[in-house]
């Protein structure tokens, strides 16, 4: 780690300037921007970056979130680093190049602060669009404040340009709730930086001189190898993040679980299973849960893709209740509510003892998920654990006795 | 881990991300050999250009056309070398019947191909060394008689071949036809001079006042040669039967000219001359009799027409612009004067096509005409003098008698130039003669040697026609036309009427040139081909290659030839090169492997140059 | 910031192999960035393009392809004709991909992470990604002016989908979309988009042009003037489908050819610089459309009053670049002077009247 770093310093900005200081920090070569609230403001912080000449990089406003992921696509094959990002329908509107871009294995950056999708224009946060694409082969997580998602942008390009990995990431962050809410962020020095995270090098990139034509068509026997190929790209990055998590923390000296934070979880009997930023306001309700007696914890999932199978069933299976809170909706699910749910119970069918799974549709439309609803959705929890069975797999809050 | 385990079998195996790394360039990328998709095959196949099919001696006129084109005059002079010793005399008098048959004449104007090759023959005499060198020397040795067209060439070809030619010339200085039969202002002295000295620089040996028959006896010939050339031409003027013709003073066309040319003209001409006949040589008489200060010349002729007349038509119009009057259908019955010629009496006159008889039917009955003149000069052909010729070689009508090759019995005796061609329908033209020596020179080579002769006509593939040719790539384009002296100035003088074309002239006219048939190296079929197999070296006529393995047989290279070179042949006609495969979309086994593989190791390769 | 100048390569210009008597191609350049082995039907233009294209550009150039035949048929089961770097992209993505391309060469050499000479960068988008799915992508690479050339390859329909009309399909023209019967003897009803136009009018500081595969050496060099242009061009290239247009395989040049002498295909350049077209490309002869429409079994469908509306049409494009009508076609834009296609021998006759 090293001695002297007089550059290092604290600032007090929003989460979406924060993802803006770290692709100045990851000295990235191409961006590419269209507006949409609420991530719009990271954009808008880079264009003045790269206006006052802080950050020498391309910048393009596209014109479209398709677009926008296409010259990503672009720019990334030709071996730049680049940074691009979207919210709510706009991460839906770029829909078709998600898979593409995973399949050819190029580690683009984008930047996600939530937004619901429509109808209609509802400028709030829910997981809802980012959390559609789980599946595209995109390495994916959420950041609960501005700090970590300063941090994940970081470790999200050392993951994804890692060449055992060689994937896309969606990092993750709440819209408004850690996008548009000011908190300390601590800026590395640019050493630091250095030393974490190496230039971006692609094995084959478009250069004339090593001349490569990428996604030529295939036939399909040739498809299920790639499939596979890719799946173990996925899988094998578990072992790259569990690393990288470790470097960060003894470089800058933030440690972060790379899976699963626990919050009061010693002795907890039933907890919140959660990602985001309502983990903060979480943290608070079980405080004052706690004062009353009640053994209540948190266990907040860091990283959604590739799921931590085996950690969250370790965790999970400690407890006789958990509530799951979504944040998303995935319309007749099998909750018939949220898409956590049954990622939480899939981990948890191995488990010993499985605890009871509640789901809550909370904090939807980008409502704030406030402490009342917190004890109500406790309460509920302490009811299915002294009668032993769930009253029903999902609870909409605010909306039920 | 659901990977956990899992193995991808070879033959599986794909490159990371199906990331491809890059075909070579001369391979072609080698997973679809899309050959077997055709059924026709094109095929580079040069055909017959009509102007090297047409020419006297099949000067390779195409390719020393394309050589002017690019700027490769001495490789262009080099190959008329090759079928014509004086391409200086024929770029001068030639007939060019290759532009009569050039494609381009039926498309806007034929290639001005004798302009060119003046210009090609020109450049060839100002060279200090010829381009053309004597043949290693076999050490036998063949006589030529006679120094005109025909035998000049057969010298010129038997030298280098390598044999020790003597040509033997009755007259006082080599040349023969082409000293005596043309005029000074088509063809200067000194040019035909310098044609004879290259000649003598490749060792041939030229005996003038050497006359077969006088000087040197046949069975001198036979002992003292290996082999003789007899090419003594058609010396003797015919006569127009008419009476009074025996007058002495009548001038012939042939003996005018010569002596004019030999210098030993004695004959003073008046102000009035009539030429009788409609000929070159006759045209050649009116327009020498103006430069020997006659005033009025007319040219009396059998044939009813102009377009009748058998001669050269720029010649014709030359003529004219001169001043030289025409009087057609009439024929010369009687040839009036106390002793010597004062007029001419006409009778209407047209030819009878009759093959046996007389050729002209004359109609006495009519009234005659008198025409006041104070020379006539009759140019109505010639025959051989053959005197000296054994009489076993003789026909009845008194012509040689010899094989289809030109050769005497069994002997090592060939006929070549007039000669031999007199009746066997050849034009009896410089360039003609200059082909039937060359031929002979061949023979007489092959007879030495034993080998089998080949007949006079050259085998002939397939003459291109501009049907088959893509005129889309040719846009019309006028000839570019020599300059002439002015008419009224030029005929008191022996100046050389035609003027030859500066360089810059060369080439556009070359330019002209549609290469009918013949590959020229035009890169079209490079570059339009959708493949593209058409691979290509180097940039050379003719050396582009097919690729086979690839060639899906869409015939857009054929299509868009410009020269009709490529043809579409049925693959079924070919055995090899033939792509097998079993089915259309076969892979080569292994082969993402092998790309697999390849593509690791692509950042150890050197870096493409770009 | 300490910045690395961008190098920038300027190609000659190619002279024209028709400009004297003779007909001799330019020397072009020995390498060849695009080579054999493709499975695109025999005498497809679009490759014919490609290959020019190709030609022009030469080694230092990186090809962008959309979804569309050349993607498809040239690049089928992992293999690759492309001898440069090459890349697929989404079929909406012609311009967007590019323009990532070309932002990431800007940016490495400028960073000094990249060395060597801006490469060419192209981008061979078929006629349903430029003027339809990718439209918007390719007018945003265009109006950002990357240093790129975008070639619309224009066959004038969804060909490797199995022949669908697109909004470049000519009127008249069959498609698996656009079939005629007895309530739509045409088949298709609406005119085609002007692609190219739309482009030069609404990027006026780009070099756009179209161009034909009957016209090499013209394709090579607007090619070229794309490439030498700095900043975004714009290239609209006829190029005839078999497979859709229903030819013999050796006319796809002559079709090329056709298309510019029946005015249906109009040649042009738009100069940046004097915010002007230039309509002086004149074809060697003019003709009417039915020499072209015989050609095609796309067209054989049509009736004398579709003919004469072909006809029409191109005549309002001659006009448009200024050319002085012959009689004969003004006659021939009159229904009672066509006839059906199916009588194509007495079409000749009308045809013969220029």
């Amino acid at each position: 780690m090293p001695t002297v770093l007089e550059k290092k310093k604290t600032v007090r900005i929003n989460g979406c300037v924060a993802s803006a200081q770290a692709a100045k920090y990851a000295d990235v070569d191409v961006i590419a921007a269209y507006p949409i609230r609420p991530y719009t403001a990271t954009m808008m912080a880079l264009a003045q970056m790269v206006a006052n000449g802080e950050l020498d990089a391309e910048y393009i406003v596209a014109d479209s979130e398709h677009s926008q992921l296409s010259i990503a696509h672009g720019a990334a094959s030709s071996g730049a680093r680049v940074f691009t990002g979207s919210s709510g329908v706009g991460v839906q509107f770029a829909y078709e190049l998600y898979s593409p871009i995973s399949g050819s294995r190029m580690p683009v950056q984008m930047m996600i602060a939530d937004r619901t999708l429509d109808p209609p224009g509802d400028f709030g946060s829910e997981h809802t669009d980012a959390l559609s694409t789980r599946d595209m082969g995109w390495l994916m997580g959420w950041a609960c404040d501005a700090q970590e998602a300063f941090d994940n942008h970081l470790m999200a390009y050392r993951i994804g340009e890692d060449p055992r990995v060689l994937l896309p990431q969606m990092v993750c962050q709440d819209g408004f709730f850690v996008s548009h809410i000011t908190g300390d962020v601590e800026l590395p020095d640019p050493t630091q930086v250095k030393e974490f995270l190496p230039p971006y090098k692609h094995p084959y990139p478009l250069d004339p001189r090593h001349p490569v034509s990428h996604g030529p068509q295939i036939m399909p026997e040739q498809g299920p190898p790639l499939q596979l190929e890719r799946a173990r790209a996925m899988e094998g990055s578990m072992a790259v993040i569990e690393e990288v998590h470790k470097e960060f923390g003894e470089i800058f000296g933030r440690k972060y679980d790379p899976w699963v934070e626990e919050f009061m979880t010693d002795d907890a009997e039933v907890v919140f299973f959660l990602q985001g930023a309502h983990a903060v306001t979480a943290r608070f309700a079980i405080q004052h849960m706690r004062e009353k007696g009640l053994k209540v914890g948190m266990a907040r999932l860091r990283t959604i893709r590739p799921y931590p199978t085996d950690r969250v069933c370790e965790v999970l299976s400690k407890f006789k209740v958990v509530g799951v809170i979504e944040t998303n909706m995935a319309l007749g699910s099998p909750a018939s509510g949220g898409a956590l749910y049954a990622d939480a119970c899939a981990a948890l069918y191995e488990a010993k003892e499985r605890p009871l799974v509640i789901s809550f549709m909370a904090g939807m439309g980008g409502e704030a998920i406030v402490l009342k609803e917190f004890y109500w959705m406790a309460e509920k929890m302490m009811q299915a654990l002294k009668r032993g069975k769930i009253e029903k797999r999902t609870h909409w809050v605010g909306f039920e006795e | 881990m659901s990977t956990k385990g899992t193995k991808i079998p070879d033959w599986l195996t794909v490159p990371f991300a199906g990331i491809t790394p890059a075909p070579s360039q001369d391979k072609g990328q080698n997973l679809f050999p899309t050959g077997n998709w055709r059924a026709i095959r094109p095929v580079y196949r040069d055909k017959l250009p009509p102007c090297n099919n047409a020419c006297g001696t099949n000067e390779k006129i195409q390719g020393y056309l394309d050589l002017v084109k690019r700027g490769k005059y001495l490789d262009a002079y080099a190959l008329i070398k090759e079928d014509m010793p004086f391409p200086s005399v024929t770029g001068r008098v030639c007939y060019h019947p290759c532009e009569q048959a050039c494609n381009r004449g039926k498309y806007d104007e034929a290639i001005s191909i004798r302009a060119v090759e003046r210009f090609l023959g020109d450049l060839g005499q100002a060279l200090t060394n010829d381009v053309v060198k004597p043949g290693k020397p076999n050490g036998k040795k063949v006589a030529v008689v006679g120094s005109g067209p025909a035998g000049h060439s057969a010298a010129y070809q038997l030298a280098r071949l390598g044999y020790k030619v003597t040509i033997l010339e009755k007259s006082p200085k080599a040349g023969g036809l082409n000293r005596g039969g043309i005029p000074d202002w088509v063809l200067p002295q000194n040019v035909l001079d310098r044609e004879i000295e290259r000649l003598v620089q490749l060792g041939i040996e030229i005996k003038t006042n050497c006359e077969v028959g006088k000087d040197v006896s046949w069975d001198d010939l036979k002992k003292n040669y290996d082999a003789c050339v007899l090419a003594v031409g058609l010396t003797e003027p015919n006569s127009i039967r008419a009476e009074g013709e025996n007058k002495a003073d009548v001038l012939y066309g042939l003996p005018f000219l010569r002596d004019i040319g030999m210098g030993t003209s004695k004959v003073k001409i008046g102000a009035r001359v009539a030429v009788i006949g409609g000929g070159n040589t006759a045209i050649d008489c009116a327009r020498e009799a103006l430069r020997q200060g006659a005033l009025e010349v007319t040219m009396i002729t059998v044939e009813s027409h102009p377009e009748e007349m058998p001669c050269v038509a720029e010649d014709l119009h030359d003529m004219l612009e001169e001043g030289v009057e025409l009087i057609h259908g009439r024929a010369v019955t009687s040839i009036l004067g106390n002793g010597k010629v004062e007029s001419l009496q006409l009778h209407p006159a047209r030819f009878s096509g009759a093959v046996n008889a007389s050729p002209i039917n004359i109609d006495r009955t009519a009234k005659p005409e008198s025409f006041v003149v104070d020379n006539v000069i009759i140019a109505v052909g010639q025959h051989a003098s053959l005197a000296w010729l054994p009489q076993e070689f003789k026909n009845e009508r008194g012509t040689v008698k010899m094989d289809r090759f030109g050769r005497l019995g069994d002997t090592n005796f060939f006929a070549a130039g007039d000669i031999a061609q007199f009746g066997s329908g050849q034009p009896l033209m410089v360039v003609n003669a200059v082909g039937d020596g060359k031929r002979v020179a061949f023979n007489l080579d092959k007879a030495l040697r034993g080998e089998a002769l080949q007949p006079r006509t050259i085998a002939i593939d397939v003459i291109m026609d501009l049907n088959r040719m893509n005129m889309t790539y040719f846009p019309h384009f006028p000839r570019v036309h020599q300059a002439l002296l002015n008419p009224i100035t030029r005929k008191k003088t022996q100046d050389e009427v035609i003027q030859g074309f500066s360089e810059e002239q060369a080439i556009e006219e070359a330019n002209r040139c549609f290469s009918c048939g013949t590959c020229n190296a035009c890169d079209n079929c490079y570059l339009v081909c959708p493949e593209p197999c058409i691979a290509r070296p180097a940039r050379s006529n003719g050396l582009y290659k097919i690729l086979v393995d690839y060639c899906k047989g869409c015939r857009v290279c054929i299509e868009e030839c410009p020269t009709g070179c490529l043809e579409g042949v049925p693959e079924l006609d070919f055995d090899t090169g033939v792509v097998r495969m079993d089915t259309a979309f076969a892979i080569t086994p292994g082969l993402h492997g092998r790309q697999a593989q390849e593509l690791v190791n692509l950042s150890t390769r050197p870096a493409k140059d770009i | 910031m300490a910045t690395i100048e961008v190098q920038r390569q300027i190609l000659p210009i190619l002279a024209n192999p028709n400009q004297g008597a003779r007909f001799y191609n330019p020397e072009l350049p020995q390498s060849e960035p695009f080579v054999p082995g493709h499975r695109t039907c025999a005498g497809c233009g679009p490759s014919i393009q490609y290959r020019m294209t190709s030609k022009a550009s030469g080694d230092n150039t990186i090809l962008v392809g959309p979804t569309g035949c050349m993607y498809v048929a040239n690049s089928s089961y992992l293999c690759t004709p492309y001898n440069v770097p090459w890349a697929h992209t989404q079929i909406g993505s012609a311009g967007s991909f590019t323009a990532g391309v070309a932002a990431a060469y800007e940016a490495l050499i400028r960073k000094g992470k990249w060395k060597g000479q801006y490469p060419n960068i192209i981008c061979e988008a078929g006629d349903g990604s430029a003027s339809d799915i990718g439209l918007a992508s390719i007018s945003g690479a265009l109006y950002r002016n990357h240093d790129c050339l975008i070639i619309c390859y224009d066959n004038e329909q969804y060909a490797n989908t199995g022949i669908q009309a697109s909004s470049r399909t000519p009127y008249g023209g069959m498609t698996t979309f656009s079939p005629p019967g007895p309530e739509v003897p045409e088949g298709k009803k609406l005119f085609p988009k002007d692609l190219a136009r739309m482009m030069a009018a609404g990027h006026p500081h780009c070099y756009v042009a179209t161009a034909s595969v009957g016209y090499p050496i013209d394709l090579m060099n607007k090619v070229r003037k794309g490439l030498n242009h700095k900043g975004a061009a714009y290239l609209m290239v006829y190029t005839p489908c078999q497979k859709g247009f229903v030819y013999e395989t050796p006319r796809s040049i002559d079709l090329g050819r056709m298309v510019v002498e029946c005015g249906l295909y109009p040649m042009w350049e738009w100069t940046p610089e004097k915010r002007a077209f230039d309509y002086s490309f004149r074809p060697a002869s003019i003709r009417p459309v039915s020499e072209y429409l015989k050609l095609q079994g796309r067209f054989g469908h049509l009736h004398a009053e579709h003919i004469a509306n072909l006809q029409k049409f191109a005549n309002e494009q001659w006009r448009m670049v200024g050319v002085e009508l012959p009689e004969a076609l003004i006659k021939a834009a009159d229904p009672k002077n066509q006839i059906n296609m199916a009588a194509a021998a007495e079409a000749e006759v009308v045809a013969e009247t220029v």
